[in-house]
């Protein structure tokens, strides 16, 4: 086995694990590591990283891959400090061939396959949130203040993007008086620009747990960019928690909004979305205008209660729009006691977002 | 697993013939071992020598990216020194830096070219009373001398070499990223009226993002990666006492050690390295030369911006008088 088979090996390997390697990254990787002397490990290290990571998020996979292929014995992440300039292994692949095509590979290759098949993605973001370990559950929350940024810098830019507006020929004119009818500046007319009021209400129950953790997270942080955001959350009941909200960690988060806001688990305990919606419409109808757009949280399992699907009705015909995020995929909104197939009749828009990357792509489209 | 334009199976054999292209030389390779290490050695100097500690890996990252004459993407958090790199290796190349500041709302006018559209409009007013041919007229106003040249044309048609920093450039929108792969590719930019310019002499760009949004595959591909962490305690004990003249050992030693501690507790604003400098000025301003828990109370909110965060370490500070005001147990990073 070659070397540049070797490379190749490693560049597939990292695609599996999601990282994007492209034909023109690993030819740039070839022509790095003709540039160094690459039986140095610290310098083969860096030319690999610096041509084929371009993202933080897949330095991880990296990483571990790296560590698989090039550093077979080693166990701690610091090993590679340990020995500097200890360049055997990495040239073993040339020097050994036979050993290492003959033991260490195809064990590597095993696992690597392996791994590959039964956690399929890798990257914490498209991690479904109903497959989530706790341990997902940590990645994902190291990778979420990356979200909420992201998201918020699109909400600011869609914004702005209508403050260019139609030519104000009149003012336009009478600016050209002052340099002899010459049109030097021409004006625009400004645009009144209509602040979003934005209602949120959001399932906190068992079942939605890390959904809701990540859901209450990025509304606590869409707080900062909209004044007129009040977010409500249900089991059985529905409760005001706007002013819990606080960019955090998401899962406090919800332990303290669950802690703080007693009322919504009401006499059962149980999610119902039937008296979640006519509790709503009852309590805060009148905060619903034709300005206010209405975003729901949740699975809509039902556990058979009423549907009371003429309250969402009502939200509806009273609110501008009514968006549903549901975090399961669509396939499943028929099965069970889901009740989604009838309530998205009611909503004028509703994703499914099972994972995270989902979700934001969701809010984004808002 | 993605990857845009092509299927899967051409992929690995253009990948294939890459590879080959490349084998030759590769195993004929004759580095001497020295010629990289000096290179790369000359350029910490030299980074060192402009007023800026760079890592063997960050050294060899610029040696990469010089060498192969690509763009670098400079990612990490704020206040890591990531706009410091490029103005260190302007300084270091002595070449004159060249910096585009990346905000909302900008676009090919303010970052590109724009014709002096005043000028050209006094222009065609003082020739229209003289029957002028309009075809002469037209090249007279789009000629050189009535294009204003913004940032990127100026690192492009500079006639010596320049250092190009694109700063920010996650703030911008999708659009304008499209527009400058052309001149990260082939350094080079084409303007309608008269045609493509090429740059001469290829400047060093520097890109910077704080990652507020996900950049393109596209511009991804053309970079070479650079993430920026914050340093270890030892790296950052050499940043005070380069950045802060006068510090005594104690106290680099001590600042360094209490903020690489501080960053490990959560908070929202993570102390950067440059709040750490001011907080090791603020120090010496105040004669101080050891530091203990009372000193970083009174002194915190040099480098803490948040109230929350303020409440927080007090907390953790407090009740944990160790806050490793003794040389702490150096855990591994980087």
């Amino acid at each position: 086995m070659s070397f540049l088979q070797v490379l190749q090996d490693f560049f597939e390997d990292l695609r599996r694990e999601g990282v994007p390697v492209t034909p023109s990254q690993a030819a740039d990787c070839c022509r790095a590591l003709l540039l160094v002397d690459w039986t140095m490990e610290d310098y083969f290290y860096t030319s690999l990283y610096t041509t084929l990571v371009k993202e933080y998020g897949h330095q991880a996979a990296f990483k571990s891959v790296y560590r698989r292929h090039f550093q077979p014995g080693s166990r701690g992440e610091m090993s590679r400090q340990e020995r500097p300039g200890a360049p055997d292994r990495v040239r073993r692949p040339i020097e050994n061939t036979s050993t290492y095509a003959g033991d260490a590979l195809p064990v590597h290759g095993m696992q690597s396959l392996r791994g590959g098949l039964s956690q399929g993605r890798r990257n914490p973001l498209d991690q479904p949130f109903s497959l989530a370990s706790l341990d997902d559950v940590r990645k994902m929350e190291t990778l979420f203040p990356v979200i909420a940024k992201r998201l918020a810098a699109r909400m600011i830019k869609k914004n702005r993007k209508n403050d260019r507006c139609a030519i104000d020929y009149r003012s336009t004119m009478r600016q050209s008086m002052s340099t002899g009818g010459v049109l030097l500046n021409v004006v625009t007319f400004q645009k009144k620009k209509e602040k979003p009021v934005i209602v949120a209400l959001c399932d906190i129950s068992g079942s939605v747990m890390t959904f809701s953790c990540f859901a209450l997270a990025l509304l606590a942080s869409m707080q900062r960019f909209f004044r007129q955001l009040r977010t409500f959350a249900f089991i059985e009941e529905v409760d005001e928690i706007t002013h819990l909200l606080r960019a955090g960690d998401p899962l406090t988060l919800r332990t303290s909004v669950l802690k703080n806001a007693r009322r919504v688990m009401g006499a059962r305990g149980y999610t119902n979305y039937g008296a979640t919606f006519k509790g709503f419409i009852e309590r805060y109808g009148n905060i619903l205008s034709h300005k206010t757009s209405v975003l729901i949280f949740g699975d809509a399992r039902n556990n058979w209660f009423n549907d009371e699907t003429w309250a969402l009705e009502e939200i509806k015909k009273k609110a501008k729009k009514v968006y549903w995020f549901n975090p399961e995929p669509e396939i499943s909104w028929s099965s069970g006691d889901s009740r989604m197939l009838e309530y998205i009749r009611h909503c004028h828009k509703y994703f499914s977002c099972p994972s995270l990357s989902e979700l934001e792509r969701a809010i984004g489209q808002l | 697993m993605f990857v845009p334009g092509l299927g899967r199976g051409y992929l690995i054999i253009r990948e294939r013939e890459v590879i080959r292209e490349s084998k030759l030389s590769l195993e004929k390779q004759t580095w001497g071992v020295n010629v990289v290490r000096e290179c790369v050695e000359q350029i910490k100097d030299g980074m060192l020598g402009a007023g800026y500690i760079c890592d063997d890996r960050t050294a060899t990252i610029l040696y990469l990216a010089e060498a192969l004459q690509k763009p670098l993407l400079v990612e990490g958090p704020a206040g890591v020194g990531k706009t410091g790199i490029a103005q260190a290796f302007s300084r270091m190349k002595a070449v004159p830096l060249v910096r585009l500041q990346c905000y909302e709302g900008l676009d090919e006018s303010k970052a590109l070219y724009e014709w002096n559209y005043k000028r050209q409009l006094l222009h065609i007013q003082a020739v229209a009373n003289r029957q002028a041919d309009t075809h002469q007229v037209e090249q007279e106003i789009f000629s050189e001398q009535y294009l204003l040249r913004r940032p990127l044309l100026q690192a492009i048609s500079s006639p010596t070499p320049t250092v190009l920093l694109i700063d920010e450039i996650d703030k911008v929108d999708f659009e304008f990223e499209a527009m400058l792969l052309e001149l990260l590719s082939e350094f080079q930019m084409t303007i309608p009226e008269m045609g493509t310019i090429k740059a001469s002499n290829i400047p060093y760009v520097f890109l910077t993002s704080n990652a507020t949004r996900e950049l393109s595959e596209a511009l991804k591909r053309r970079c070479l990666y650079l993430y920026l962490d914050y340093p270890g305690i030892a790296l950052e004990e050499q940043i005070l006492r380069l950045k802060v003249p006068g510090i005594s050992e104690l106290l680099a030693e001590k600042v360094a050690a209490v903020a690489h501690r501080i960053r490990q507790v959560e908070l929202k604003k993570p102390p950067s390295i440059a709040e750490s400098i001011d907080w090791a000025s603020a120090l010496l301003q105040l004669g101080l030369d050891d530091l203990d828990a009372d000193t970083t109370l009174e002194t915190l909110n040099v480098f803490i911006k948040h109230r929350e965060d303020m409440e927080k370490l007090e907390r953790t500070i407090r009740s944990r008088q160790d806050l490793s005001f003794q040389t702490p147990p150096v855990t591994g990073y980087r």
